[in-house]
């Protein structure tokens, strides 16, 4: 098989030392961010941008892949050993998980974590390597109205999914829309919303949009409401699982990772969203001593979702890597990373990059392997960083933007911006606006404009040339779908008045 | 509970009664008018990049326009759903406590050491600044021991300078530890 000897070539770029190197790197920096509070692998890819420019791509891409990947496995420990999850697609993992670890079992709902994660990212990762040439050879004749078809999809799926209130996602996209236009046209020259200020010539770098809303909002919101009570962490020992929990969670195991491949592949599909919904099916599958320990601390109800978690990161990759199309902040990220090597992902990546793709897929089960590694025995000394002290905690996160928003361009002004932006990002958290929508905004918008632009051109400035193309038209329908039915459905839920409104408030809790 | 304050448990009967006494003013409004007034800027902003459009007339000022309509029309909405009492679960994280009053003094004083420390940076150099940052982000945030905060501060600028500037090769001010570093 073709794809097969990409991937052994992928290998062999994987498996030098420095790469390997890069991944142990990637995936260590990737858990430890993951377990930390107030700090994800989107912020921490996006702060490595600006110190990356020396690494060769490949490497780079092989830990921010491995970063990737580690923050799905640290999330998993923060939201069991500590009952306030941070990342919405852990938030599943610490209902069952935390009330198993306070049931005295905190060592063998880490390990199905970790096991369940390895498990389900291999998985994933190999359902990737089949997939990824088949999207590829279907994407190798879109035009540029398919890819803005593709790009409308992704922004309405990301504000209308990631937002309880699709009013605040949509506001969020068109807070990063707004801020991607700023700078120079690329077709024309023109300067657009630059106000004069040279510094904004060149456009507000992503990285500094990404760190600002991320790591500075958080850390004004945090100082905002900061609990002031010490953390409650469930002590761990050794990590392990007896043969009743291996056998009650390999199912799980495997019917998540069915849910988070496809989701994760989707725009806007997520981790949120499949991890929820296996969580939903073991609970309905459960029977005998499973069914008695649901919501009292089930080992499904951790097995299942957080492989779900992993594969719907595999899954993300798919769109990115294929028709560089991001799915999730850290995928948004990921592409402007690319864009910074000068690269495009799509399917001519494929072509003139194989070394590139292959090697950091084939990093990824390298990756995966690690992770498993340093997850399971290591997990004590993981739950110790959750007891860093906040106030140094966050100003260590504070000060790590700094240095990267001003390595940079060396320019006190990005700071400023970087100030501006943090200021949008805590309103926004306070206001419960989904930030990711925001982020992809900036990344996807100025794509957006070249493809509409060329599209037009096309078509002699016929705008019906927009819907020209079956995949155009199939995407754009699907994107009015998912703008139109929450929206209806709101509509008709405010007119059954009262009852249904508190219902659904309650669920919310 | 205070009503004024948005808490978490929406719906229940109670707070719509208390809801009448409060002004139609809140604090997220300001956020949807600067959704709103974005749009304006946005399309205003534009108005004057004069291109020589394309032959069909796809210039850099079309899609401005339809991001600056765009905006228009969800901060429209949004500012009617905020007035009609709309509103969203603030964002959950791991060392939030949803129920505890905002302490705007914390967010005052943090944003002043942040800007105080993009004024300083390049005066008196990174590890010098960043030193200050972090010492005085962490007491800010209610670090106690102030030695030890001050310790971990100078350690961490050090470290971060040497680090990235000998180790990879960044870019960072030395200002006043010029030719000591």
């Amino acid at each position: 098989m073709d794809s097969l000897q990409l991937l052994l070539d992928g290998f062999a770029t994987a498996l030098t030392v420095v790469n390997l190197m890069y991944a142990l790197v990637g995936v260590t920096l990737g858990t430890l961010v993951g377990v930390l509070p107030g700090i994800g692998p989107a912020m921490t890819v996006a702060l490595l941008l600006p110190i990356t420019f020396t690494v060769p791509a490949e490497s780079a891409f092989i830990m921010f892949a491995g970063i990737y990947y580690g923050g799905m496995y640290g999330g998993s420990t923060t939201s069991i050993l500590l009952n306030t999850p941070g990342e919405s697609s852990s938030m599943i993992t610490a209902l069952e998980g935390n009330k198993m670890a306070r049931r005295g079992r905190a060592a063998q709902a880490l390990a199905t974590a970790a096991i369940g994660s390895f498990v389900a990212g291999t998985i994933a990762t190999v359902a990737l390597v089949l997939a990824a040439p088949l999207v590829v050879e279907f994407a190798i004749g879109f035009g540029p109205e398919d890819y803005f078809a593709l790009a409308v999809l992704a922004f309405i799926a990301v504000s209308a999914v990631l937002s309880s209130s699709i009013v605040r996602g949509l506001s969020s996209l068109g807070l990063g829309l707004a801020i991607g236009l700023i700078g120079i046209d690329v077709q024309t020259g023109q300067e657009r919303l630059t106000f004069g200020v040279p510094q904004l010539l060149d456009g507000i770098d992503v990285v500094i949009v990404a760190v600002g809303l991320f790591a500075l909002g958080e850390a004004l919101y945090v100082a905002s409401r900061l609990r002031h009570a010490a953390p409650d962490i469930i002590p761990v020992g050794r990590t392990w699982m007896g043969r009743d929990d291996w056998k009650r969670s390999w199912k799980p195991w495997l019917r998540g990772t069915a849910l988070g491949f496809p989701f994760g592949a989707m725009p806007g599909g997520g981790a949120e969203i499949p991890t929820f919904l296996s969580y939903a099916l073991e609970k309905k599958l459960a029977k005998g001593i499973a069914k008695e320990e649901y919501g009292h601390g089930a080992i499904e109800g951790v097995a299942g979702p957080e492989a779900a978690n992993n594969a719907s990161a595999a899954g993300t990759l798919v769109p990115l890597l294929t028709l560089g199309l991001p799915t999730s902040a850290t995928a948004a990220i990921m592409l402007a990373a690319f864009q910074q090597y000068g690269l495009q992902p799509g399917p001519q990546l494929f072509d003139h990059n194989p070394a590139l793709v292959w090697g950091m897929i084939a990093s990824l089960f390298i990756g995966n392997a690690m992770l498993l590694v340093l997850n399971l025995p290591l997990a004590p000394l993981w739950a110790r960083v959750l007891q860093v002290p906040r106030p140094y905690l966050y100003a260590g996160i504070v000060l790590f933007a700094a240095l990267g928003v001003y390595a940079l361009n060396g320019s006190a002004v990005d700071l400023v911006v970087l100030f501006l932006l943090g200021m949008l990002g805590f309103a926004m958290r306070r206001f419960g606006l989904p930030v990711a929508p925001a982020v992809i905004g900036v990344i996807l918008g100025p794509m957006a404009e070249v493809q509409l632009r060329r599209a037009l051109a096309i078509g002699a400035g016929d705008p019906m040339v927009l819907v020209g193309s079956p995949v155009a038209v199939t995407l754009l329908t699907v994107a009015a779908l998912a703008l139109f039915t929450p929206m209806i459905r709101s509509f008709l839920a405010k007119r059954n008045a009262a009852p249904a409104q508190v219902r659904a408030t309650s669920q919310d809790d | 509970m205070s009503y004024e304050n948005s808490p978490d448990g929406a719906g229940d009967p109670g707070a719509v009664s208390a809801s009448k006494r409060i002004s139609w003013w809140r604090p997220e409004l300001g956020l949807a008018l600067v959704v709103l007034v974005l749009g304006v800027v946005v399309i205003i902003g534009t108005l004057n990049v004069s291109a020589s459009a394309s032959v069909h007339g796809l210039g850099p000022r079309f899609f401005p326009t339809l991001v600056g309509g765009s905006l228009i029309i969800v901060g429209f909405l949004y500012v009617l759903d905020v007035l009609r009492g709309g509103r969203a679960a603030p964002e959950e994280s791991e060392d939030v406590d949803p129920d505890a009053p905002a302490d705007w003094r914390s967010v005052g004083l943090i944003s002043a050491i942040f800007l105080a420390f993009t004024v300083l940076l390049n005066v008196l150099g990174w590890v010098i600044a960043s030193s200050l940052l972090f010492f005085g982000l962490s007491i800010a945030l209610g670090a106690e021991r102030w030695g030890r905060s001050a310790i971990i501060a100078v350690v961490i600028g050090l470290s971060t300078y040497l680090l990235f500037v000998k180790g990879l090769s960044v870019s960072l001010p030395a200002g006043l530890l010029r030719g000591v570093l």
